[in-house]
């Protein structure tokens, strides 16, 4: 099985404390994965670092294939990545910010790729509108549907339905597995929504202080813990880790 | 041409073709903001109207009860309209990049697979578009009210606003650094700057008129060297290349440092998680 990310060694200081205390890591074709952890766990910092947005202090990032930050273009091009946090650009209607990205990640039929992912999420009826005009639930579907346009070979979602009501949530899910089975891609997520996880993830990490400390599918990761399940799992790491424990708090990647 | 060649030959053009296409989307992405946000349209139609009314009515304030009159009017237009030239240079390619903290854009494009070149001269060819806006207004401002002809300067002014284009780059290559860097607290410099470099390059008057201390330092400015050309011109001086000459090598070296210093702010900005500031 190919990796599509590998990270050996990860560390990342902020202000001399530790937001990435060495973490290895390696995702391969295919896989549904959720890395897990409560806010200040290091799992934002980890996914900057693993897109070169973030450079880390030591270790080693290849990304399909391609060493970073050296091959940072040619592994981007085949990545997607969505934020639940992050709004539409403004003044650009949804058709036009697609066509944008679309052409960005160099998209030959631009047009039919939009129409396929607008449709997939069920969002065709939003081409219109202007970024400010949509709800945060429907400004993050576009941003899925951004991040989808050039069938990548791995997305990337932090916290995707973070603002989305249960039954657009759900189709969101579906959309997803749908893609990933048809391209075959892989699929890293960040999630505190552990039914969510459950549903799309066959395998989960668990990040804690800095350090990866269980990485399985969900029923080996509960076991390990010995708890009933993964809301159980992240509730007693939770409980482990004070807001600003070993200076985590100083982490700028940190939502609260 | 070996076989070996082809292919490579054909993958540099679709690199190139990729790379074309990914400006194009910046510049058009740019061009949406100014169509839909029509206070931005202040800084490139209104701003050089003011500005040709202000000082082209002083000029002919000057001209009515001064000495040399003439050539303090002429000094006066030209060298507000030529300002424009780095002034709508600086602002479209600093404020095109501060668009994308405005609006929570930078992660976005962070993770595609653009380059930090190939946005920036998508920026910089729209700028282009607001450039023209800018200084067409300001031109025909001048033609209109004043009857003063830019065109006559002929086309030897051409290096000399060649010149005070990639000033404004320049001056807006450290003002991104500086964003970078300090983050969305910097912005103010984006207009800021510009009203310390302005009467340090003597675009009205030669610099001799400034206080003496301050003349070494207008001395080092490329832009006092492109408006001393650009007033040469005026009185019939024809191009003066040895100023020109000036003008374009500390450009050129303002240049390097320029980018040498968004490299290092972009560095920067990797290893300290900056962009938590806008995500």
């Amino acid at each position: 099985m190919d990796t599509v990310v590998r990270a050996v060694g990860l560390v990342k200081r902020f202000r001399g404390a530790v937001a990435v205390g060495g973490v290895d890591l390696e995702v391969h074709t295919g896989e549904h994965v959720a890395l897990l952890g409560p806010n200040g766990a290091g799992k934002t910092t980890t996914l900057f670092m693993l897109l070169g947005v973030v450079t880390p202090d030591a270790g080693v990032v290849e990304l399909l294939g391609h060493r970073l930050p050296e091959g940072r273009t040619a592994a981007l091009a085949r990545v997607g990545f969505a934020a639940g946090y992050l709004p539409l650009a403004e003044r650009m209607r949804v058709r036009e910010f697609l066509r944008m990205y679309a052409d960005l990640y160099g998209v030959v039929d631009a047009t039919a790729a939009i129409d396929d992912a607008l449709v997939r999420f069920g969002i065709e009826d939003l081409a219109s509108s202007l970024g400010t005009e949509l709800s945060s639930g429907q400004r993050t579907l576009v941003g899925i549907v951004k991040a989808t346009l050039h069938r990548p070979r791995l997305l990337v979602l932090d916290e995707p339905t973070a603002s989305l009501d249960p039954d657009v949530a759900t189709r969101v899910r579906q959309g997803l597995l749908d893609l990933t089975r048809t391209d075959g891609a892989t699929l890293l997520i960040t999630s505190h929504d552990m039914a969510e996880v459950e549903k799309l993830c066959e395998r989960v990490i668990f990040v804690s202080r800095g350090q990866v400390v269980a990485d399985g599918s969900p029923s080996e990761v509960t076991a390990s813990f010995g708890r009933s399940g993964l809301e159980d799992v992240f509730l007693h790491l939770a409980a482990r880790q004070p807001p600003a424990a070993d200076g985590v708090g100083a982490d700028p990647t940190a939502r609260r | 041409m070996t076989s070996g060649q082809a292919p490579a030959a054909e993958q540099r053009w679709e690199d190139w073709a990729r790379s074309r296409r990914r400006i194009l989307a910046v510049a058009r992405r740019h061009a949406y903001v100014l169509k839909r946000s029509p206070h931005r349209l202040f800084d490139v139609t209104i701003w050089p109207l003011v500005d040709v009314l202000l000082f082209g009515s002083l000029g002919v304030f000057i001209s009515r009860h001064g000495g040399n009159g003439s050539i303090a009017f002429s000094y006066l237009l030209s060298g507000i309209v030529l300002w424009h030239v780095v002034y709508q240079s600086q602002i479209a390619l600093s404020t095109g990049m501060l668009e994308e903290t405005w609006s929570r854009n930078l992660l976005n494009l962070m993770v595609t697979p653009m380059t930090e070149l190939e946005y920036v001269l998508g920026v910089m060819l729209f700028g282009m578009v607001k450039l023209a806006m800018g200084v067409g207004v300001a031109a025909i401002a001048a033609w209109g009210f004043y009857a003063f002809n830019v065109t006559d300067l002929g086309w030897q002014i051409v290096p000399v606003v060649a010149v005070l284009l990639v000033v404004g780059w320049v001056i807006a290559l450290f003002v991104i650094g500086i964003v970078l860097r300090f983050g969305s607290g910097a912005e103010a410099l984006a207009w800021g700057i510009l009203f310390i470099v302005m009467p340090l390059s003597g675009i009205f008057y030669p610099i001799q008129a400034l206080p003496r201390m301050l003349r070494p330092l207008a001395v080092a400015l490329p832009t006092t060297h492109a408006f001393a050309a650009g007033r040469a011109l005026l009185v019939h001086r024809g191009l003066e290349w040895g100023q020109v000459g000036i003008a374009a090598v500390g450009t050129v070296a303002l240049l390097l440092v320029a980018v040498a210093f968004v490299v290092a702010m972009l560095s920067l900005f990797r290893k300290r998680g900056y962009i938590t500031r806008y995500s």
